[in-house]
């Protein structure tokens, strides 16, 4: 397994309030520290409004923390970045360009010469399988396709860390699945730091090396579950010992269900 | 215009406009003769006025507008001042929109303007504008150029405002500099709804200039041939300047709607 390196921290959040203001103060998140590791495939789960997007949105830079710090590669986050790439919950590829174009857009967006910005999109579409949609446009691909492009529109531009906010929440649980496998090759085959944000736990003990599970308002890390679970990770695995043992214990913390 | 043709809308709209040609016909043949000749106009009353004129009589008088020199130059003359003020005006709206839309420094310091002159018709404006701009071209396209200013800024700037916010949030993660977000986010996903407010610029630019041209009068042009017309009376003239600027408004439009169709093809192709 290739997670077996010494261990180089690239995310760190350290004690991070986040508070909104408003009508109402809402306490969003309160004295949360984690950290994600080099390679690490991170997924937090967490009950509805316990502010998992709200910390996916301080590390991205779209928010900035009431109260903490958070260091990406050691230097700290102060506004959205190309090393920090964001897969959205809502559909967020250009309706209005083509395939193509999204795949671009972020190396056009760092000055990148036509020609680099061609090979790196046609390897992209290569990779997701898109070959002879070049040109089409967002709208005339699956749901499905349009967020592996969303995806592979992030990888363009090589980030050191891949933010996820439950990717797949929209799509049917057939194509979620069948999404949730795509993701798993595309981590296998391009080596990336990822932290997954979901409701869905069979979703994270399939794709993650580690599960943290949120506390209610305001969020922090109740409890961390790791997943050594082997790779490739087929749907039957969802069905074996071990993964159930994994799922009572993360159901447990959520209260879901009665610790074994 | 064949390929037009064969869309089952087109077809219907000029069904629905040839009935509508028959039926003037007729009840303008019906009606002469037996409709009154005299009309009183201010303290005079003037003979043989044919209220509802036919075919024959609007022919006979298009062909001596025509001849003349008067209808295609005042097509010509007020088609242009229209598409003087859209250029203007466009530009000045769109501009400033697009910056109301982005920047909300701005769109505070502007707002009032924009609803004080949203709620003002442009006419209105006219007898300012002929002090400012004095009688000759610069009031009458100034007037047209306001009129389509402040619905294309309405436009522009409700184009900004409707982009997703998940839009603006992935062009940031992107790193995407100002200009780019500018030429491949906002102008982009506005188009659609400025289009759609030049839609209603040009109508509203074609009624602007027939009251415009009543600025110290000259011929030749569409709206004096219309203020002249009444007053003569020359009912003939009268439709046949209206139908005149019908016909014009018809083709902005359509070559506007074609535009919009251009941009929105994104729109329209959908999942197989």
């Amino acid at each position: 397994m290739h997670k077996n390196q010494p261990r180089k921290v690239r995310l760190q959040v350290d004690d991070v309030a986040y508070v909104y203001e408003g009508g109402t103060r809402t306490h969003a998140l309160e004295g949360l520290t984690l950290a994600v590791h080099d390679n690490e495939f991170l997924a937090v789960v967490g009950p509805v409004g316990c502010g998992k997007t709200t910390f996916l949105r301080i590390v991205a830079g779209f928010l900035t923390p009431t109260r903490g710090t958070v260091l990406c590669d050691g230097s700290p986050v102060r506004a959205p970045g190309a090393e920090r790439g964001y897969v959205f919950q809502e559909d967020a590829v250009f309706p209005w360009m083509s395939v193509q174009d999204n795949l671009e857009f972020g190396l056009r967006a760092k000055g990148a010469a036509p020609a680099e910005r061609a090979a790196v999109a046609a390897e992209l579409i290569r990779l997701i399988g898109l070959q002879g949609y070049e040109r089409a446009y967002p709208g005339e691909l699956s749901a499905g396709m349009s967020k592996m492009v969303e995806v592979a529109r992030v990888l363009a531009t090589d980030p050191s860390i891949l933010l996820m906010d439950e990717p797949f929440g929209s799509l049917d649980a057939q194509t979620r699945g069948q999404m949730q496998d795509e993701l798993h090759r595309l981590w296998e085959k391009r080596l990336k730091t990822v932290v997954l944000v979901t409701h869905d736990v069979d979703e994270a003990i399939c794709l993650a090396d580690r599960v943290l599970v949120f506390s209610p308002r305001p969020g922090r890390v109740k409890a961390e579950v790791a997943v050594p679970l082997p790779r490739p990770r087929p749907l039957e695995l969802r069905l074996s010992p071990e993964f159930s043992a994994i799922k009572r214990r993360i159901w447990a913390e959520l209260g879901l269900a009665e610790a074994s | 215009m064949v390929a037009a043709l064969r869309s089952i809308r087109v077809r219907r709209g000029l069904v629905g406009l040839l009935a509508l040609l028959a039926l003037y016909g007729l009840a303008a043949q019906i009606a002469s003769g037996r409709l009154p000749t005299r009309v009183s106009l201010a303290k005079h009353d003037i003979e043989g006025v044919e209220l509802l004129p036919t075919y024959s009589s609007l022919v006979e008088e298009g062909v001596f507008l025509v001849q003349a020199g008067i209808l295609l130059e005042g097509a010509a003359v007020s088609t242009g001042r229209v598409l003087a003020g859209l250029l203007l005006g466009s530009v000045v709206g769109i501009v400033l929109g697009l910056a109301m839309g982005w920047a909300a420094g701005l769109e505070y310091a502007l707002d009032p303007w924009v609803v004080l002159l949203r709620f003002t018709p442009a006419l209105a404006l006219l007898p300012l504008y002929v002090l400012w701009f004095g009688l000759g071209e610069a009031a009458k396209v100034g007037l047209i150029a306001t009129a389509v200013a402040v619905v294309t800024l309405q436009g522009a700037y409700q184009g900004v405002r409707g982009i997703p916010g998940v839009y603006w949030d992935a062009a940031a993660a992107l790193a995407a500099p100002r200009s780019l977000v500018l030429r491949r986010i906002v102008l982009p996903s506005a188009l659609p709804q400025i289009l759609a407010s030049l839609r209603i610029a040009i109508a509203l630019g074609w009624v602007t200039v027939i009251a415009a041209e009543l600025i110290k009068p000259s011929m030749p042009s569409l709206g004096y041939l219309l203020a002249l017309a009444g007053a003569y009376p020359r009912v003939p003239t009268i439709v046949i300047a209206l139908a005149t600027i019908a016909l014009l408004v018809l083709v902005s439009d359509g070559l506007t709607l074609a535009a919009y169709r251009w941009v929105t093809r994104w729109m329209r192709r959908r999942h197989a």
